[in-house]
């Protein structure tokens, strides 16, 4: 089977300085995969180039072995990918729900005259859109807070909500970009189970990551990222036994 | 009140029976002209809060498109003898036509380069019509032909008002419509977060250049409308004082809310109607009404009206 | 020929350093807050009108000039104490309509209390134009040439020398980091202000003369002095000064080779060039969103 995601020598400089340089690897279908690195390695520089936030200033991408070169982020989703960001970007202006039933716009009827005229397949499909997004509510454990506003959400709430709306969009690759950062032990645990139920669904699941207990517990395969470039890559096993991963971790960096 | 539900909306059906009702208590034309007036703004507000409040791009320049859509009118139906049911559409077009060539590169930025765009925007229009003399008559303004029907020009201020208020409640029913979609979701993503709304597909540009051009066209609309009711048009029509006051209008009724924009455009329109005699104040109570609206009601009169009254979303 | 382009240039010039004074005005406030102040223009106007409304209650020309530039930063730390403070946001469009409402109360009040004639503040020393190599300049584009010069040079001397400017600039660069050493960004803020009147007003008195001055005059200059501002990359001092400049230079030539009566239409057609072709200024650096 192919690789679902692939980088070939990918490079990113910003001034001069490459936040990513000469980069490949490849994330094979299915499984749990994740990139870790210290401070500074490049991670969410690497997530932004994937996702088409950045492009990239040398190297390419091929997304189920298509060139994603020049691709924006929206046509990027329309071929399957999805993420949930850092930062977190959810709309305030818009109730729990309605965050994740913008999640479903590329599976509804977007018609502009049929949205004016308030069609009946649209208001079918608002309907079947709203119930679709209060079980992905549920299935991320955000079952009491369907109509809640986001302001009084906690912040381990909103991560889910993110996770919610990215898995409505029913990506077939999706980058978690530090899920557990902010997030107590419990909480964390709780993410990493909701973690392997994506992944069990059939979702290719890329984990951007601090917390090393959870990406050790959960991931099939680990890429260590150090200045920009690749230092390891291998079963979380291999990883914790590598000498040079370890010296990077441990101020040899 | 469990009935009230069933109705798809009350908002508008209220709107509609005031409409109709309200030529009871006129009782002169001066009270219909300004009615007219009062509905022309609410067109323009209810469509500068499409894009303003839902998808929260700024406008500093909607009474240029106002403006344009007035001349090219104007122009056609009085210069080139064109029939007004033909000039009128026509100059929906073109003002369409030049919001969608403009709004591409506009609509990249944000912020305060998107309000200086479309600010240029505005004000380059309205130097335009007072300067290209030869076809707008310059500073003066020009004539314009009223609309006829059957042979028999319409001055009547009552067809008027039957005319823009049937078209405004249809527009407020389309905007009603728009919102409450998939676009209007996809609008208001673009307003919470625009990377958010990219990354789960939802083309960010192309819903603001839509929106865009939808509320240019409704200006265009209104000004459309202004010019042939009252045969006269003069380039002040796109002055930018009128563009911030349709942003005023938004903002003092509710932004993101279609029935705070037609509350807005009411009050403002009213205004300088209980100020007479003092005229001179008019610009200072604009800018304080302004000052006090963003202070102090942040989310404008009608949002935090309905959050005082339990169960009041809209 | 070359008289004529050097005539051109002597207005573009004087033109442009009003353009600059206003578009310096926008950058400090800009600097200190991001917030866009569109009342700009209206501290110009104080700057002139309020200068000829005091001669006409009797004072002396430079004391009634003194005194306008008081009200004019009088006028900004009230604009800022009373509306910009009080509105708890950060968000961009409020904070526009915010400044937007207070341009329309000065210029209302201008209006209501000093009337809607247009006014001439005398040229501070005659009107006998002199003489270069074929051109003629009034002595007055002199006084405003030398009198935008001096106060580039005071604020470049206030930003890199004194502590009070150095507190602006470490404000503007970061702000958390600029409170945790223990500088007022609220008292940074209102100085801002304050700065940003004295200049229009300082503009708008040295150009009132030549100009003439209105209760309304502050619309166009405060558009064009943001449009240099725009131009010369928000927030940079030495681009709102290139900026104002080139402003008044392309729009001086464009009235004297192209077209006088598309003068006024020049700035916006040049900003929204830059803004499509150049979204962060001829001068400025972009700044990418992080997400």
């Amino acid at each position: 089977m192919s690789a679902i995601l692939e980088c070939r020598e990918l490079t990113k400089s910003f001034g001069g300085v490459d936040a990513v340089a000469d980069l490949s690897f490849t994330v094979a279908r299915g499984n749990i995969h994740s990139i870790i690195g210290p401070n500074g390695a490049g991670k969410t520089t690497l997530i932004n180039l994937l996702t088409g936030i950045y492009t990239p200033t040398a190297g390419s991408i091929l997304l189920s072995d298509h060139d994603t070169r020049g691709l924006a982020p929206y046509k990027l989703a329309q071929r399957g990918l999805g993420r949930t960001f850092q930062n977190l970007q959810i709309c305030m202006n818009m109730s729990a729900v309605e965050n994740v039933m913008v999640g479903l716009h590329l599976r509804l009827n977007r018609g502009f005259l049929a949205a004016l005229l308030r069609l009946k397949s649209v208001r079918a499909g608002d309907r079947d859109c709203r119930a679709r997004a209060i079980e992905l509510m549920r299935f991320t454990g955000l079952e009491n807070q369907i109509d809640q506003h986001p302001s009084e959400m906690s912040y381990g709430a909103l991560k889910r909500l993110e996770i919610a709306r990215a898995l409505a969009a029913e990506p077939e690759l999706l980058f978690l970009d530090e899920p557990a950062a902010g997030l107590n032990a419990n909480e964390t645990h709780a993410i990493g189970a909701l973690i392997r139920e994506v992944a069990a669904s059939g979702v290719t699941v890329v984990l951007v990551e601090h917390d090393m207990k959870l990406v050790m517990d959960v991931s099939d395969d680990v890429l260590v990222l150090n200045y920009g470039r690749k230092l390891a890559q291998g079963t979380p096993h291999a990883i914790q036994n590598d000498p040079e991963v370890i010296s990077a971790y441990l101020g040899g960096a | 009140m469990g009935w009230l539900k069933r109705i798809p909306r009350p908002g508008l059906i209220v709107l509609a029976l005031a409409l109709a009702s309200a030529p009871l208590i006129f009782s002169n034309p001066y009270q219909y002209d300004v009615a007219i007036h009062v509905l022309t703004n609410a067109m323009v507000a209810v469509g500068l809060n499409l894009l303003m409040g839902y998808a929260g791009q700024i406008s500093l320049g909607h009474a240029g498109f106002f403006g344009l859509g007035a001349y090219v009118t104007a122009v056609l139906s009085a210069n080139y003898g064109w029939p007004v049911y033909l000039s009128m559409p026509a100059a929906l077009v073109v003002v369409a036509v030049l919001a969608f060539v403009i709004a591409r590169p506009i609509l990249r930025l944000s912020g305060h380069y998107l309000a200086m765009a479309t600010l240029g925007l505005g004000i380059l229009i309205s130097i335009v019509l007072r300067t290209e003399a030869g076809i707008t008559g310059g500073p003066d303004g020009m004539m314009v032909p009223p609309i006829s029907i059957g042979g028999t020009d319409i001055y009547d201020e009552r067809y008027w008002y039957a005319l823009i208020a049937i078209l405004l409640v249809a527009t407020v029913w389309l905007a009603l419509n728009l919102i409450d979609s998939p676009v209007g979701r996809a609008l208001r993503a673009v307003h919470g977060s625009e990377t958010a709304a990219e990354v789960v597909g939802v083309h960010t540009l192309g819903y603001k250049v839509l929106i865009f051009v939808v509320s240019a066209v409704l200006a265009a609309l209104a000004g459309v409308l202004t010019a042939h009711y009252s045969g006269f048009v003069t380039p002040g029509l796109a002055n930018f004082i009128y563009s911030i006051e349709f942003v005023t209008m938004v903002v003092l009724g509710g932004m993101a809310s279609t029935y705070g924009a037609l509350v807005g455009a009411v009050i403002l329109t009213l205004l300088p109607q209980f100020l007479t005699g003092v005229d001179d104040l008019e610009m200072m109570i604009l800018g304080a009404i302004l000052m006090v609206v963003v202070i102090f009601m942040p989310t404008g009169l009608v949002p935090t009206l309905a959050r005082l009254v339990p169960g009041g979303r809209r | 020929m070359f008289a004529e382009f050097l005539q051109y240039l002597f207005s573009g010039l004087t033109a442009g350093s009003t353009y600059a004074l206003v578009a310096l005005g926008f950058t400090i406030i800009y600097n200190a807050s991001h917030i866009i102040n569109f009342a700009q223009g209206e501290f110009l106007m104080i700057g002139g009108l309020g200068s000829v409304m005091l001669m006409q209650y009797g004072l002396p020309m430079p004391l009634a000039i003194v005194a306008a530039i008081v009200l004019a930063v009088l006028a900004g730390i009230l604009i800022e104490k009373l509306a910009i403070e009080r509105a708890a946001t950060n968000d961009i469009v409020p904070l526009i309509i915010i400044t937007i409402g207070a341009s329309l109360f000065l210029r209302g009040g201008a209006q209501f209390f000093w009337g809607k004639s247009i006014h001439a503040l005398p040229a501070f020393t005659g009107n006998t134009p002199i003489n270069i190599a074929g051109a003629t300049i009034l002595p007055q584009s002199l006084w405003v040439l030398g009198i935008g010069a001096v106060v580039v040079c005071l604020l470049a001397w206030f930003f890199t020398r004194t502590l009070t400017g150095k507190a602006m600039l470490a404000v503007s660069h970061n702000p958390n980091a600029a409170r945790l050493v223990g500088i007022n960004p609220r008292f940074i803020l209102m100085l801002s202000f304050a700065l940003a009147g004295a200049l229009g007003a300082v503009a708008g008195a040295v150009a009132a003369p030549i100009t003439l001055t209105v209760y309304d005059v502050g619309v166009m200059l405060g558009l064009k002095g943001f449009v240099a501002a725009v131009l010369g990359g928000l927030g940079s001092p030495l681009g709102a000064v290139a900026g104002g400049l080139l402003l008044g230079i392309m729009e001086a030539f464009t009235a004297g080779y192209i077209s006088s009566e598309y003068k006024d239409a020049v700035p916006f057609v040049i900003v929204l060039l830059v803004l499509f072709f150049m979204p962060s200024g001829l001068f400025g650096s972009r700044a990418t969103e992080r997400v």
